[in-house]
């Protein structure tokens, strides 16, 4: 979707506030990442059309992406509320539970969900990863089945199949110019390139205080903020990769996460040569 | 608290097996306020380079939107540096050596935190 | 940042500090004010009055250090709310030397020291050993601080 197109339907929208036309407008921000301006637009919407089904399962597709999973439930049980036997909230619903661990739960979502949707590979899908993950009793935190990574933002895709593949994952070169990935701020706003520009000055300290002290070659930076975890690795000499995630993922498992998409940018990085 | 109960407190974090050595730092200015145990480091350096660290990393942090650090763990091949920024404008700083228990590490560091306020 | 020497021996350590530190201007001078290299200033004006301020504050604190009947102070920081200042003195086989360093808020105090500790280290290691010309005649004096200054600043 072009931004001419987010013009018309925006332009659309002001000439008839009534008009459902702010569905597409949101899908089109969504879709570019713009997830504050989405969430904005839908919730507008939402005030002359709460009986909307699809509405509210617009604004829980887009509370996912900004892993507000808390409100992205509530959303996803008002559709249910609305439209019994809507196929898409328990394939969300299911995706939530999956999320958070609970495998029976999401296996009894996304099962519902296939029997009223017998012909979505997606849920099927779904289905085959958290039976994987059930066996393994590990927690789910890169697999999304219903969730596929939405590239868009003009890089490279080489994440793709792990979750937030170009919104909570960066890699850059070592002077902070962006590779691939993308990391989108909690109100939507991109903002890959800016924390690229620091992170090319934190890994010359950790290269600096591993040598200085002594530590030997630096292998990760892990870090607990107020809203959010990160890790960092450096892929090769040359690269650095961000990985973030929310508070709820336990810092080792977002290390293992980190590991395996450094692993695939350095085959990426092997193929580009 | 005063500098023996912090001098104290910061013992308590050396007890952690392979801990070498704690310490007490300025964030701003990257100089040592109180350590303990630091044998075979060199106090200034681990408080300058940990105090950058933890700076340049809670741009990055702010920058992606996720707020302050409230913890940080640069892992290497030999050990690792931990951080812990505490109130009054201090971190406390770990210098730990290969296969610490970080997260007993942490809890040690962030009791540290707690007492400074 | 161009590092502008009279004594080409300091050019490297001073480039190394510079680079790890982050410090924004550096002077290297001896005990005396006589600057032999400097990075960051613009004027030569500055150059003269920070080299000749930095030599009283060093010559005041030894007398401070004398008057407490110990040994002279090693070293002294400042810090302001944009920038902060450390002066150091170190030993080199031919002459003692201050160091001046000016920083900003993009690096810090403990930064700016730890790499001041190793300029130190390596400008007594690459300090000549053999002593300079004493200057006996004023008008040695004003050739030679024309000539400095025309080596600081490349003119």
């Amino acid at each position: 979707m072009m931004t001419e197109d987010i013009r018309g339907l925006s332009a659309e929208l002001a000439r008839d506030p009534t008009s459902l036309v702010f569905l597409a407008l949101a899908e089109a921000l969504r879709k570019r990442g713009q997830l504050g301006a989405a969430g904005r637009v839908v919730r507008a919407g939402l005030q002359r059309h709460p009986q909307l089904a699809d509405a509210h399962a617009l604004l829980a597709r887009i509370l996912t992406d900004q892993r507000d999973f808390g409100q992205a439930f509530e959303s996803w049980s008002t559709v249910l509320e609305l439209v019994p036997g809507h196929a898409g909230a328990h394939q969300g619903l299911g995706f939530l539970y999956f999320r958070a661990g609970e495998f029976d739960d999401a296996l009894a979502q996304l099962e519902e969900a296939a029997r009223l949707a017998p012909d979505d590979p997606g849920i099927q899908r779904g289905i085959e990863t958290v039976r994987a993950f059930a066996v393994e009793r590990t927690t789910p935190a890169e697999v999304a089945p219903e969730e596929p990574a939405d590239e868009g933002n003009g890089r490279a895709a080489v994440f793709g199949g792990l979750e937030g593949a170009n919104k909570a994952v960066v890699l850059l070169d070592r002077h902070g110019r962006l590779l691939a990935g993308g990391l989108v701020r909690a109100d939507g706003e991109d903002v890959a390139e800016q924390v690229a520009a620091f992170l090319a000055g934190v890994s010359q300290e950790c290269e600096r205080s591993a040598r200085l002290l002594d530590l030997g070659v630096w292998t990760g930076l892990t870090a607990e903020a107020e809203r959010g975890h990160v890790h960092i690795v450096p892929p090769t000499a040359e690269t650095l990769l961000l990985l973030s995630r929310d508070r709820s993922v336990p810092l080792g498992r977002i290390a293992h996460l980190a590991e395996r998409a450094a692993a695939a940018a350095r085959r990426w990085l092997e193929e580009a040569e | 608290m005063n500098v023996a109960e912090l001098n104290t407190a910061l013992e308590q974090v050396t007890q952690v097996p392979r801990v070498l050595g704690a310490m007490v730092v300025s964030a701003d200015e990257g100089i040592v306020v109180g350590e303990a145990l630091m044998e075979g480091l060199q106090s200034n350096a681990v408080a300058a380079l940990a105090a950058s660290v933890s700076q340049k990393l809670a741009q990055t942090t702010g920058a992606a939107g996720l707020g302050s650090p409230s913890f940080v763990h640069l892992a290497a091949e030999n050990g690792a540096l931990l951080a812990v920024p505490a109130g009054l404008g201090l971190v406390i700083v770990v210098v730990a050596g290969r296969d610490v228990n970080v997260g007993l590490a942490r809890l040690e560091m962030l009791k540290v935190a707690e007492t400074i306020g | 940042m161009t590092v502008r020497a009279v004594e080409p021996w300091t050019v490297e350590p001073v480039r190394r500090f510079i680079a790890e530190s982050q410090a924004r201007l550096v002077l290297v001078m001896t005990p005396a004010g006589q600057v032999l290299a400097q990075s960051g200033f613009t004027r030569a004006v500055d150059v003269m009055s920070a080299s000749a301020l930095a030599a009283g504050i060093v010559a005041s604190t030894d007398e401070l250090a004398a008057l407490l009947r110990q040994a002279r102070f090693g070293a002294l920081s400042h810090q302001g709310a944009l920038h902060g200042i450390h002066l150091m003195r170190c030993d080199t086989p031919r002459t003692p030397l201050l160091v001046l360093s000016v920083f900003g808020r993009n690096t810090s105090l403990g930064l700016v020291q730890l790499f001041a500790e190793q300029l130190a280290v390596e400008l007594g290691e690459s300090a000549p050993t053999e002593a300079r010309p004493r200057l006996a005649l004023a008008e040695d004096f004003e050739r030679e601080l024309h000539q400095s200054l025309n080596a600081l600043f490349g003119t």
